[in-house]
C-alpha cells in the first residue's frame, strides 16, 4: 500500500485558501485605512492603523438599512419557519395521500427564480398599500420562503423515529400537541438550521428589496450598500466599511453556528 | 395519529394558500406578457405574442440576444469551474485529515455573504486604476499583466463570473465532500491497498461515485445563472454599454426603470421556460426521495 502523502494536498489547499481569503482581506483591511492611505492608492498593504471613523461614516448611511433588514428578516424568518414547519410536519409524518404531489408543487415554487413572480408580487402588495413598507417586505419574503421552509423541515422531521409519534398517539396526543410539545423540541436542530438558512437568504436578498422599496428610510441594507457604490465612488474605505457592516450578521452566524448553517444548506438542496 | 379536516386546514392551509398564490402569480406574469402594458398603471390590452416578437425579431432583438448570449456564457463558464474546483477541494479536504476543520470554513464563508457585498468588494478589486488586482500586479513587477478587467466589454462578464465562482465553490465543495464521505471507506482503502495513487483513486473511485452530487450542483448552479442580477447591478450595471447584461437584469430594468412592463413580463416568461426545464425534473427527483 502506497502511503498517501498529504503534503501536496495541503500545499494546494493553502494556496487556494489564501486566494479565497484575498477579497475578505481587501474588504476588512481597506475598511480600516485612512483617507490619506486611500488617496495615495495604498490598497494592497495592510492598514497602518485602525481608522474606526470609517465605520462611523458608513454606519450613518447604513443605519436605517440595517435596522430595516433586521426588522424584516427576523419576523419573516420566524413566520416562514412556523408556517412551513406546520406543513412540513403533515407532509413528512401523516401519510397523506397527496403528500408527494404537494411536495412536488412546493419544490417547483421554491426553486423558480424570483423574477417570474416579481411583477404580480409588486402589484399584489400595491393593492394593499404595502409597497415601500416593512410589513410589505415581510409578506413578500414570507410568501417566497414558506415553501422552502416546509420542504426543509419535512426532510428533518422524516428522520425522527416513528416510535416517538406512535407512543404519543397511544397516550392520546393529538397533532397540535404533538407538533408543539414533542416534534418542535425533538427536531430543534433542524428548526434552527432552517431558520438560519432563511434568515441568511432574506438578509442578503437584493432583487425584491430593490423592487419594493425606495428612499433611505425604507430600504434594507443591501440596496443602501449598492447605493454606496454611486455616492461614495472613490471612497473605497467607506464602501468597504459598509460592506463589512452588512456582512456582520451572516458572518457571525457562520462563525458561531456554522454547523447549523451547513446542515441547513445541505437540507436546502433536498438531497435526501 | 388520527386527525380531522380542521387539522389539515390548520397545518397545510397556509402552505397551500401560499403555493396557490405563487402559481397564480406565475400565470399572472404570463398574462401580462401578452398585454401591451407600458407605464405605471396596468393596461390589459391583449396583444398576443407581440412582446415576444419585439424581443426575438423586433426592435429589441440585438439587446435580447446579447443578454441571452451572456446567460449562455454564464452557464458554461460559471458552472464547470465551480463544480470541478469544488470537487477537487472536497477530495483535498477528505485527504487532509484534521486540517479539514481549518480549511473548510475558508472556502465556505463567501456563501454567507450577500451578492451585493461580493459585488462591492470585487468591483473594486477589478477596477482598472484603483483596483487591488492591478495594483497588486504592479507591486510585484507584473504590471504588464494588468488589464482593464470590468471596463473591458470582452472581459467584463468573465470578471463577474469570477466573483460568482469565488462565492459558490464552497457550496459545490460541501455537497461533494458529503458525497465523498458517503463512499464506503473499504472501497477507497481497497483501491489504495491495490497500489492506486491519489490521482487514480480520484479518477476511478471518487468521480464515478459522486454523480448524484454533480446532478444537484449542476441543477442549482444553472438556477443561479438564470437569476443572476445582484452582481451585474452592483458591479457593472450591465455595462460597459450592455456588454454584461443578462436576462434577469434586463427584466428588472425594462419593468421598473423603463416601465415596459409587458416586455419585462415576456422576459420573465422566457426565464420561466428555461428554469422549468431544470426545476421540474429536479423537483420530481426530490419528491421521489420523500418517504411517505
Amino acid at each position: 500500500m502506497k502511503p498517501s502523502s498529504r503534503l501536496p494536498w495541503l500545499a494546494i489547499l493553502t494556496v487556494l485558501a489564501l486566494l479565497w481569503l484575498l477579497p475578505f482581506y481587501t474588504m476588512l483591511g481597506n475598511s480600516l485605512k485612512t483617507m490619506r492611505e486611500i488617496s495615495q492608492s495604498q490598497y494592497v498593504l495592510p492598514p497602518r492603523g485602525l481608522e474606526l471613523q470609517n465605520y462611523f461614516v458608513a454606519f450613518q448611511v447604513l443605519r436605517h438599512g440595517l435596522v430595516n433588514s433586521a426588522l424584516v428578516s427576523v419576523p419573516a424568518t420566524i413566520l416562514a419557519v412556523l408556517l412551513g414547519s406546520l406543513a412540513g410536519f403533515f407532509l413528512a409524518r401523516m401519510r397523506l395521500r397527496f403528500a408527494r404531489s404537494i411536495f412536488f408543487i412546493a419544490t417547483i415554487a421554491t426553486f423558480l427564480p424570483y423574477q417570474i413572480v416579481l411583477i404580480p408580487l409588486t402589484q399584489f402588495l400595491a393593492t394593499f398599500k404595502l409597497v415601500n413598507t416593512r410589513p410589505g417586505l415581510i409578506i413578500a419574503y414570507l410568501i417566497l420562503n414558506t415553501p422552502m421552509a416546509a420542504l426543509i423541515t419535512a426532510t428533518f422531521f422524516q428522520t425522527i423515529p416513528a416510535e416517538v409519534q406512535e407512543a404519543a398517539a397511544l397516550d392520546g396526543c393529538g397533532p397540535v400537541t404533538f407538533y408543539w410539545r414533542i416534534l418542535l423540541p425533538v427536531a430543534q436542530l433542524g428548526i434552527i438550521s432552517t431558520a438560519i438558512l432563511i434568515f441568511t437568504l432574506v438578509w442578503n436578498e437584493f432583487l425584491i428589496a430593490t423592487a419594493m422599496t425606495q428612499g433611505p428610510f425604507n430600504q434594507m441594507a443591501t440596496p443602501v450598500l449598492a447605493g454606496l457604490r454611486g455616492n461614495y465612488a472613490q471612497l473605497w474605505h467607506i464602501q468597504m466599511a459598509g460592506a463589512t457592516l452588512t456582512s456582520v450578521p451572516p458572518l457571525a452566524i457562520f462563525v458561531f453556528l456554522g454547523r447549523y448553517f451547513v446542515s441547513g444548506l445541505m437540507a436546502g438542496t433536498l438531497k435526501g | 395519529m388520527p386527525y380531522t379536516r380542521a387539522h389539515v386546514l390548520l397545518f397545510l392551509g397556509p402552505l397551500l394558500l401560499i403555493v396557490l398564490l405563487m402559481y397564480g402569480m406565475m400565470a399572472w406574469t404570463v398574462a401580462i406578457s401578452m398585454s401591451d402594458w407600458v407605464g405605471l398603471a396596468p393596461v390589459w390590452k391583449f396583444n398576443g405574442l407581440q412582446n415576444f416578437r419585439t424581443l426575438v425579431v423586433g426592435a429589441l432583438q440585438e439587446r435580447f440576444f446579447t443578454n441571452l448570449r451572456n446567460n449562455v456564457i454564464w452557464l458554461v463558464v460559471f458552472i464547470v469551474p465551480t463544480a470541478s474546483l469544488g470537487l477537487l477541494l472536497a477530495y483535498g479536504l477528505d485527504l487532509s485529515g484534521k486540517a479539514e476543520r481549518l480549511f473548510r470554513p475558508l472556502f465556505l464563508y463567501p456563501l454567507t455573504l450577500s451578492f451585493v457585498v461580493t459585488g462591492t468588494v470585487w468591483a473594486w478589486m477589478y477596477d482598472p486604476e484603483a483596483g487591488v488586482i492591478n495594483n497588486g500586479l504592479r507591486m510585484v513587477g507584473l504590471g504588464r499583466w494588468a488589464q482593464p478587467w470590468i471596463a473591458d466589454p470582452g472581459l467584463a462578464t468573465l470578471c463577474l463570473i469570477g466573483a460568482a465562482i469565488w462565492q459558490y465553490t464552497g457550496f459545490a465543495m460541501t455537497l461533494y465532500l458529503a458525497a465523498i464521505r458517503d463512499i464506503p471507506r473499504e472501497t477507497m482503502e481497497a483501491a489504495r491497498v491495490d497500489g492506486a495513487s491519489d490521482v487514480q483513486v480520484f479518477r476511478y473511485v471518487v468521480v464515478p461515485n459522486v454523480g448524484h452530487a454533480t446532478m444537484i450542483v449542476t441543477a442549482l448552479l444553472i438556477l443561479i445563472t438564470l437569476k443572476v442580477f445582484d452582481l451585474v447591478w452592483v458591479m457593472t450595471f450591465g455595462g460597459p454599454g450592455i456588454s454584461t447584461e443578462v436576462l434577469p437584469f434586463f427584466m428588472f430594468v425594462a419593468t421598473f426603470r423603463q416601465q415596459f412592463v409587458g416586455i419585462g413580463a415576456a422576459i420573465s416568461v422566457i426565464i420561466l421556460i428555461m428554469a422549468v426545464a431544470v426545476v421540474v425534473p429536479y423537483s420530481w427527483w426530490s419528491m421521489r426521495r420523500l418517504q411517505v
